[in-house]
């Protein structure tokens, strides 16, 4: 996982000419990036092809075989374990394809190898154009139009791609500089190899990145769109709604500071008013209709079973099994003293408080009120990523590919960090984080493989050692936010 | 009522017919090294009325108690089960399904069964293609026999006096396998014991209102014996009625054969939380030649492992593994649940073994990748699981047109053989320990310990507290410094103030 800045190449560096040529112009790092991902995906194919050990994530499987169901006009719920949007199962639709007789053995085979790779084909592409849209992302600058000044230019610049004067904001990035950031995640083995292995995270990392990038150049309805397509795809994205709210103030939007010049006698109804712009009640038209037509529409097709497993397994989901939370070990132990057929010792011989019944308390109040209110105005990238990750670390079930969710946004915020202009802290940062995850990993490992009692005290202190990692470092970011 | 005592010798191994003493409803024999099936057929308003109620919920009920202690096989009795307890049923209707009534019986003759009503608890079975397989399983690797040995003692016994009455009820736990049959077509329960192949007094007496027939038996290869059938010769006496045994020789077809070699099953270790079952077999040679066979291994596992149909899917997996493919898995099998949540008893699969292919027969082995659910956490931080050896056997095609009747040791209801086609023959490989004397492997699953959960909760609660402490003071040190406004648009705004000035 050690896949964070040292591994990102300096921009600064010019005694480096390759990193440079690299950078300059964007096709050496987009093929680059490509590149990367190709050889993964043929790697990917050989080591099925040779090995019992497989490549291909067992996820890519549960999508491809709801797909096969879909194809049979079955349901994709047919598919134990199918957690997902029936939306995903129509795009790997491709995946349950084959060659026609026309075709010889050998040219079958390659024919139904590279349809039943299309899925990974779809991810990485993701992949590719989330780091595209990081780059546009950081040379339109993290407000960019950002003063009422160019609230005239603004429709010219839209038509342009928003190309014009871009240096003379405060915020944009020189294009080259913006592509040595996007490597971060365009370049970082970990992205490639999870959307290679056949894992969706690729798709979420680029619907935030497209919400992003059109609420920053404007385009309400596109957002509200994105917005409430990523919910309907993986409920987190609903934490990024407060944020883009809090930040389409009316000055923002029209150039115009909201009650300027006029008498400072605020009521609660004049607040509101001002609050209630037309942007912000288009976003939340347009999300909420997205959100909920889809879900009407999936229901209409699917039934309950789509409402089970997208939505309220994740209710009633107990999380026993050992992750990355800091809950875990607490939902492990109390998830067996409910159930009335075991005795579970004496932890469970009298009824105490639960923690964990108030584990979203914190978790939402940060992610979904406190560091929006406080971060969104000021820099919406850097609240977008402190929300992701207040939202993964005080999290009830945590796994790798959850840091997927807060990496793809790391490139934006990470310029102007602490972790940046000072790097001895960003290698403090990232090795107490990897640390935090190794001790973690060793303490799993132990228990997965050799069989060791690992729950107490070693999985549950590492768990608590990488949430207090997460915590300083979510520190540093949300105070970084504030400068 | 009817009695039916069997004594079963190698082939062979016969005596003669003037060692059996019959006197006045007694037999008396020589010692003999055999095995012994004892089977009682009860007609139904025989039974108490409670059982009878209860039998009158079933379509058909077949009970299958398999001793965890190897044991030799001796033909005709070659039909093998895993060990455990097994049961199969077809409910009179499905309201009977939902029922607790079946559940709370099987509690209060066998002790500690862990079932809820058949619905919850019980796997189905496939009924599309065979409809003689019965619609529900349940199985759990033991029961204690002792509260149905009372029931037999208070039931059968005629006086408590009776101490060779008694003494035989007793001997049930020894028995290497207790059958307890019932079907509303026939109208009757039977009850099966078998003993395993030792020595034993040949010994019979008859019981009042019973009729009792004794065989001294030794399975035989008669001249006009097809190879699908079995040959059976010896001695049949029904007690209280005939004076001297009559010699009796008769063959039957057979869909259980004895394959005659065995095999070992253990776990490789570390067992971790995704243990392998390594089956040894001893031979690679199918049991008769000129005949499509193929080597399966049945398992009934308790809830607390599995195996995941989706990871035994995959062609280059199974072949590293030397099996062919997963031919059955009783679905559903949960594949995230703990054990302490889940109501059914467990899983049953078929797995096609892959022999190596070879001109001489050599012993060779398979994986089995299982997978452990979460325990309830304990003291001391790990609990033992007992997971039971699978059947193993060899099918084998048997000719076009060859018919199974029923025979007078067939059992029918297994499990797996509704799985197979009508004309399949089961070969059965012995079971045969390296490790322990049990047919069964031990696993120790690592649980969280209970003896040193006390600070969890507290310790849980504090950290995520201090982390949300600290994320809420550098909150509001921004808050603080700068309020929660834009600060570019503000730095525009004072530019924008200069400007108008």
């Amino acid at each position: 996982m050690a896949t964070t800045s040292p591994a990102a190449p300096r921009p600064k560096s010019k005694s480096s000419s390759l990193l440079s040529t690299l950078f300059s112009r964007p096709l050496p790092l987009y093929v680059s990036a490509f590149l990367l991902r190709l050889v993964l995906l043929l790697y990917g194919l050989w080591q099925d092809a040779n090995s019992p050990l497989k490549y291909t994530d067992i996820d890519y499987l549960v999508f491809t075989d709801a797909a096969r169901f879909v194809s049979r006009g079955e349901s994709p719920y047919a598919r134990e374990t199918y957690r997902y949007t029936p939306i995903l199962a129509w795009l790997l639709l491709p995946t349950t394809w084959t060659a026609g007789a026309q075709w010889g053995p050998l040219a079958a085979k390659v024919i139904n190898v590279a349809w039943f790779s299309f899925g990974k084909v779809l991810f990485a592409a993701a992949d590719l154009v989330a780091g595209w849209l990081i780059e546009q992302v950081l040379v339109m600058g993290k407000d960019f139009p950002s003063s009422a000044a160019q609230g005239k230019e603004k429709d010219t610049e839209k038509k342009e791609g928003g190309r014009k004067g871009r240096s003379e904001t405060a915020t944009g990035m020189d294009p080259s500089r913006a592509r040595a950031f996007a490597a971060i995640w365009l370049l970082n083995p970990m992205v490639a190899t999870i959307s290679t292995r056949g894992s969706s995270e690729g798709l979420l990392g680029v619907l935030v990145m497209a919400l992003l990038w059109a609420v920053l150049s404007r385009r309400i309805t596109l957002a509200g769109l994105l917005l409430g397509f990523s919910v309907h795809f993986k409920i987190y994205p609903f934490i990024y709604a407060p944020a883009i709210v809090w930040w389409m103030d009316q000055e923002r939007l029209s150039g115009l500071r909201a009650g300027g010049g006029q008498k400072k006698t605020s009521s609660f109804r004049k607040n509101l008013t001002c609050f209630l712009t037309l942007p912000r009640l288009l976003l939340a038209f347009t999300s909420l209709a997205t959100f909920f037509s889809l879900n009407f529409l999936m229901y209409r097709l699917y039934g309950h079973p789509f409402l089970q497993e997208t939505y309220l397994h994740h209710v009633t989901r107990i999380d026993h099994r050992h992750n990355f939370s800091p809950y875990n070990t607490q939902l492990y132990l109390s998830s067996a003293s409910v159930s009335p057929s075991h005795s579970a010792g004496a932890a469970a011989a009298e009824p105490k408080f639960k923690i964990e019944s108030l584990a979203f308390l914190p978790q939402l109040v940060l992610s979904t009120i406190l560091i929006p209110l406080t971060l969104a105005k000021k820099d919406l990238p850097t609240s977008l990523l402190a929300q992701t990750f207040a939202f993964v670390t005080f999290n009830k079930v945590c796994t790798s590919q959850y840091f997927l969710w807060y990496l793809v946004l790391l490139p934006l915020y990470l310029p102007r960090s602490s972790f940046w202009t000072s790097k001895r802290m960003g290698l403090v940062a990232l090795g107490l984080w990897v640390l935090g995850q190794g001790l973690w990993l060793q303490q799993a490992y132990e228990l997965e493989f050799l069989g060791r009692s690992t729950f107490l005290p070693g999985l549950w202190m590492a768990s608590l050692g990488f949430f207090v990692v997460n915590c300083w470092i979510l520190g540093v970011i949300v105070g970084d936010g504030g400068r | 009522m009817r009695e039916r005592i069997t004594f079963i010798q190698k082939q062979g191994d016969s005596i003669e017919p003037t060692t059996l003493k019959i006197k006045g409803g007694v037999l008396n024999g020589p010692e003999i090294q055999a095995a012994r099936e004892d089977r009682l057929t009860i007609a139904i308003d025989e039974l108490p009325t409670d059982l009878q109620a209860l039998l009158g919920t079933a379509h058909e009920l077949h009970i299958r108690y398999v001793s965890s202690q190897p044991y030799e096989a001796i033909t005709p009795l070659l039909a093998r089960l895993p060990p455990g307890f097994h049961l199969f049923y077809t409910p009179a209707g499905q309201a009977n399904a939902t029922s607790p009534a079946l559940c709370l019986a099987l509690n209060q003759i066998f002790g500690n069964v862990q079932c809820e009503n058949p619905e919850k608890s019980f796997t189905t079975l496939p009924r599309d293609r065979f409809s003689h397989s019965a619609a529900y399983q349940f199985y759990q690797p033991s029961v204690d026999l002792s509260p149905f040995i009372a029931l037999a003692k208070e039931k059968l016994c005629s006086s408590s006096k009776d101490q060779s009455c008694a003494a035989r009820a007793d001997r049930l736990t020894n028995a290497s396998s207790l059958d307890i049959s019932y079907d509303a077509i026939s109208h009757a329960v039977k009850l099966t014991a078998t003993w395993p192949y030792q020595k034993q007094e040949v010994h019979a007496t008859s019981r009042p209102q019973t009729r009792t027939e004794v065989g001294v038996l030794n399975s035989d290869r008669p001249g006009h014996l097809e190879p699908h059938e079995l040959g059976i010769s010896g001695l049949l006496t029904v007690l209280g009625q005939d004076k001297k045994p009559s010699a009796t020789m008769f063959a039957f077809a057979s869909r259980h054969r004895d394959a005659e070699s065995s095999f070992s099953a253990e776990f490789l270790e570390p067992t971790g939380l995704h243990p392998t079952l390594k089956l040894r077999l001893e031979s690679s040679k199918p049991p008769i030649e000129d005949a499509y066979c193929s080597p399966h291994a049945y398992f009934t596992l308790p809830k607390t492992v599995f195996a995941d149909r989706h990871q035994l899917s995959d062609d280059l997996f199974l072949a590293s593994k030397n099996l062919t493919r997963l031919r059955y898995i009783s679905q559903p099998v949960d594949l995230e649940a703990p054990e302490y949540v889940e109501k059914r008893w467990g899983s049953s699969l078929l797995l096609e073994l892959s022999p190596p292919e070879h001109e001489e027969s050599k012993s060779w082995t398979a994986q089995v990748p299982l997978h452990l659910r979460y325990l309830s956490p304990a003291e001391g931080g790990y609990t033992d699981i007992q997971v039971p050896y699978p059947a193993v056997f060899w099918a084998c095609a048997a000719e076009e047109g060859t018919k199974f009747p029923n025979n007078p040791f067939e059992k029918a209801n297994l499990g797996y053989d509704g799985l197979f086609g009508p004309r399949t023959v089961f070969w059965h490989v012995e079971p045969r320990p390296t490790i322990g004397s049990r047919l069964s492997n031990m696993i120790k699953v690592p649980v969280l310990d209970t003896n040193k959960a006390e600070w969890v909760s507290g310790g849980t609660g504090l950290a995520v507290l201090l982390g949300f402490a600290w994320i809420m003071w550098k909150l509001f040190g921004v808050l603080s410094k700068f309020g929660y406004q834009n600060q570019p648009s503000q730095a525009a705004e004072v530019v924008k103030a200069k400007k108008n000035q």
